[in-house]
């Protein structure tokens, strides 16, 4: 399933959106176990990668192989192996917690009472264990990307996409997040891919990092390589100084 | 100083007027044209040209001059109705309560959010008056040959009933919307009542449609008095009477104020009155209306129960994964109050037609002749309900979907086994209704109910199609969700109609005699059941190819 320690192989991808060159001949490796951070600036071409990767989306152009499957013609597959938290909540309004996740079982081909207990145990493990048969359209923003990490999880995939995991997230619950995904990599060898614009989240999670700016990876290295290389104070600095946003205090008050 | 109302309702414009964003002032201004046109030049000419070819005027004036005020007081009802209620329903579909944020936090006057909503929707409104109005009352003006100044008159009439209430359906609306709050269950309940509103809109214009002399009759009661409408109702006609040009004489005058009650200047103090009362009345409530409330997110929390007995025996007759899709799909779709209203709407309709046609008295109404207009309401029930919304709530919940091994697949086919258990009742209860209607043999009530379910299936496939092809998630003011509405619902009926138009034109085309080829296949007399069940034949093969081709659409990865 892993290509030689390789969980994710990119060749040359690139996708178009009529004008918009979203993402430019990307060319990255991540291999297997590792936690895997893409930052990259609104509009930078992040989630479309990932859409891509998890066989949601077809590229323009170039190829990529995921867990050994390849992009075009094994989505299926690559399906099958992996788990993708999106950027927004799609949930069921009129679902409580047991059943959505119960539901997302059932489309990976799992039910019964194995599945209901590792639900019980993941709403548990999140908090939720005391509004798990609430309808989620009682709950707040937080409690359902809690809601959206377990139904990530519960397939046990061997690859997980997460596209902003943490911004709807109160501190404990992203340290919770935080921990669950380090404990995960380590005991379980699952790897990760997380897309955010938390640069201190991904400093402290990601093992490499790779930073998108227009659609082309600008940069690829360890948190702290990429910080020693640009001279910066850390990640967010770095950041700055590659992907640019630095704002003087003359330019701020400009629009007065 | 800026004036808020003003600044509102440009926006409130700017957002009905969105389709025609581009050349907004040309479209606007060409619309109002013909708006003008249809009402001062076409529809007079139209009415007198098709009255005059079907009824002289002299054969038609005795029989309006008897019905008027009654007839007036109906249409003046239907009008007020849809004044009052097609903004309301409007409106439901989407709530608005952050707007309000942004108007109270930049200290807003509520009572300038109340008249620039208001001044707002009056551009797309009043055009609706200018092309419905004169249809509703060029006969009259024909009829009674009421002189240019009475004829203005009784416009001006028609615009203070316009204003009057779609100002309360604004009102209205604003209380409904802060009651219900911004949330998903408020956005839900509101789609329902939209439903609900609608219902009420249509079983008055079924009135006018059929029951035109009875309504008109009933309407003439002094019970009828207490309605706003009939007050608007009575001022036009007494307008037509006092401005006549066929020289009524004082008899005929006083005939008429018997049935009116009031005379003229009463009924005028009442329909200023209500005007004036409902602009105060809003006002006044203005601060109370446009508050922020918690909303029903934080005010109602369900939780759920033990799962129910039928859902306990889809579990125990699929008890893999499938079953499990299937027993998610039954909670998440009828838990949808939206939904629910949407199914009644259907078996309402259901109902209504049979009634309808059982009360016109028409000498061949048998159960034969009725079949296949039953089957063709039944395919409209089995489409309405799954046509549009309910599918999908999200392009975010297809992702998650698609995110599954063919997760698209499962999850269209185990919605559409549970959509058609769901299709069960829709089948037996006007089945049921029918039976005791028509008084139709066991045999008949069997055949109904057996090609009345494939009907509704026919239909639950066709608006699950052609909704897996094109999905609108939730949102009921998109193209995408009429386009959806209608392909579903003309689709689901006319592809079992096609058969009936096929054969005639067959017939004429070739010389070749289809339908007695059908009666051979089907026996003397049982010609429309057979037209009937092969047209569902059609409709399911139909529908089969959309729910195919929808399951691939949704499968596919975006391009």
């Amino acid at each position: 399933m892993v290509n030689n320690g390789i969980v994710i192989q990119t060749r040359g991808l690139n996708k178009r959106f009529d004008t918009v060159h979203a993402v430019r001949d990307l060319n990255l490796e991540v291999r297997s176990g590792s936690i895997f951070g893409f930052l990259g600036p609104n509009g930078a071409g992040k989630t479309t990668t990932v859409r891509i990767l998890s066989g949601l989306m077809k590229q323009t152009s170039g190829g990529a192989t995921v867990c050994g499957y390849d992009i075009s013609t094994e989505r299926d597959k690559i399906k099958a192996v992996t788990g993708l938290l999106p950027e927004s909540p799609g949930l069921y309004s009129k679902l409580s917690a047991v059943e959505f996740l119960e539901f997302i079982g059932a489309l990976n081909g799992r039910n019964g009472s194995a599945l209901n207990r590792r639900i019980d145990i993941m709403l548990g493990m999140l908090g939720l264990e005391g509004r798990q048969n609430d309808l989620l359209e009682s709950y707040s923003s937080g409690m359902k990307q809690k809601v959206l990490v377990a139904s990530t999880l519960l397939s046990e995939p061997k690859l997980v996409f997460l596209d902003e995991p943490t911004s709807r997230l109160d501190p404990a619950a992203s340290a919770l997040v935080k921990d669950l995904i380090l404990v995960l990599a380590q005991e379980t060898e699952t790897s990760f891919f997380i897309c955010s614009h938390q640069t201190s989240f991904v400093e402290d999670v990601c093992d490499v990092v790779g930073i998108l700016n227009d659609g082309a990876l600008v940069t690829h290295g360890s948190p702290q390589d990429i910080i020693e290389t640009t001279k910066a104070k850390d990640l967010e600095d770095a950041y700055l100084k590659i992907v640019g946003g630095h704002v003087d205090k003359k330019a701020l008050l400009a629009w007065r | 100083m800026v004036r808020t109302w003003l600044a509102i309702a440009k926006a409130e414009f700017q957002v009905l007027s969105s389709s025609m964003r581009r050349n907004r002032k040309l479209y606007v201004g060409i619309l109002y044209a013909l708006a003008f046109v249809w009402a001062i030049v076409l529809t007079p000419m139209i009415f007198n040209a098709v009255l005059g070819a079907i009824f002289p005027m002299e054969v038609l004036r005795p029989m309006l001059m008897v019905i008027f005020p009654g007839l007036m007081r109906t249409v003046g009802l239907f009008l007020w109705l849809i004044l009052l209620l097609f903004p309301l329903s409007m409106a439901l579909q989407e709530i608005k309560i952050g707007q309000w944020e942004i108007f109270l936090s930049n200290n807003v006057r509520t009572k300038d959010i109340m008249a620039g909503t208001f001044i707002g929707k009056m551009g797309l409104y009043g055009l609706i008056i200018i092309f419905l109005a004169p249809l509703l009352i060029s006969p009259f003006m024909l009829a009674f040959e009421v002189s240019i100044i009475g004829q203005l008159l009784v416009y001006g009439v028609v615009t203070m009933l316009a204003m009057g209430t779609i100002w309360l359906s604004n009102f209205l609306t604003s209380v409904i919307q802060a009651r219900l709050g911004d949330s998903s269950r408020g956005n839900d309940i509101a789609k329902a009542l939209a439903m609900v509103v609608a219902i009420v809109v249509i079983i008055p214009m079924y009135g006018l449609m059929f029951f035109l002399p009875t309504l008109s009759e009933l309407m003439g009661l002094n019970a009828f008095l207490v309605l706003p409408s009939t007050w608007f109702a009575d001022l036009i006609s007494w307008l037509a009477i006092t401005f006549n040009g066929i020289g009524l004489s004082a008899s005929q005058i006083l005939g008429f104020s018997t049935v009116l009650q009031l005379n003229m200047a009463v009924t005028s103090v009442l329909t200023v009155g209500f005007v004036l009362g409902t602009v105060g009345l809003a006002l006044g409530a203005a601060d109370r209306v446009f508050t922020i409330e918690a909303g029903v997110r934080t005010e109602v929390v369900t939780t759920v129960g033990k799962e129910n007995i039928i859902l306990r025996g889809v579990r125990r007759l699929n008890s893999g994964p499938f079953g499990s899709l299937m027993v998610t799909n039954f909670k998440d779709f009828l838990r949808k109050a939206q939904n629910l209203s949407k199914i009644g709407y259907g078996l309402i309709l259901a109902i209504i037609m049979p009634v309808i046609m059982m009360s016109l008295d028409i000498e061949y109404m048998q159960f034969k002749d009725l079949f296949m207009m039953l089957i063709v309401m039944m395919s409209l029930i089995g489409a309405m309900p799954f046509a549009g919304t309910g599918f999908l709530e999200s392009k975010d919940q297809l992702w998650i979907i698609q995110g599954a091994p063919s997760g698209a697949s499962r999850y269209v086919k185990s919605r559409i086994a549970s959509q058609a258990l769901i299709g069960i009742p829709l089948a037996v209860i006007p089945s049921v209704v029918i039976y005791f209607m028509i008084e139709m043999t066991t045999f008949e009530f069997v055949l109904l109910l057996g090609l009345g379910y494939a009907a509704v299936i026919g239909g639950m496939l066709t608006a699950t199609g052609v909704t897996a092809r094109n999905p609108n998630y939730e949102d009921t003011k998109s193209p995408a969700h009429q386009a959806n509405i209608m392909t579903s619902v003309l689709l689901a009926e006319f592809s079992i109609m096609g058969v009936m138009f096929a054969d005639i034109f067959l017939t004429i085309g070739t010389g070749i005699d289809f339908f007695g080829f059908m009666v051979n296949i089907f026996g003397p007399g049982n010609m429309m059941i057979g037209v009937s069940a092969i047209g569902l034949v059609v409709q399911w093969a139909i529908a089969g190819l959309l729910v195919w081709s929808g399951i691939r659409y949704l499968s596919r990865p975006e391009a």
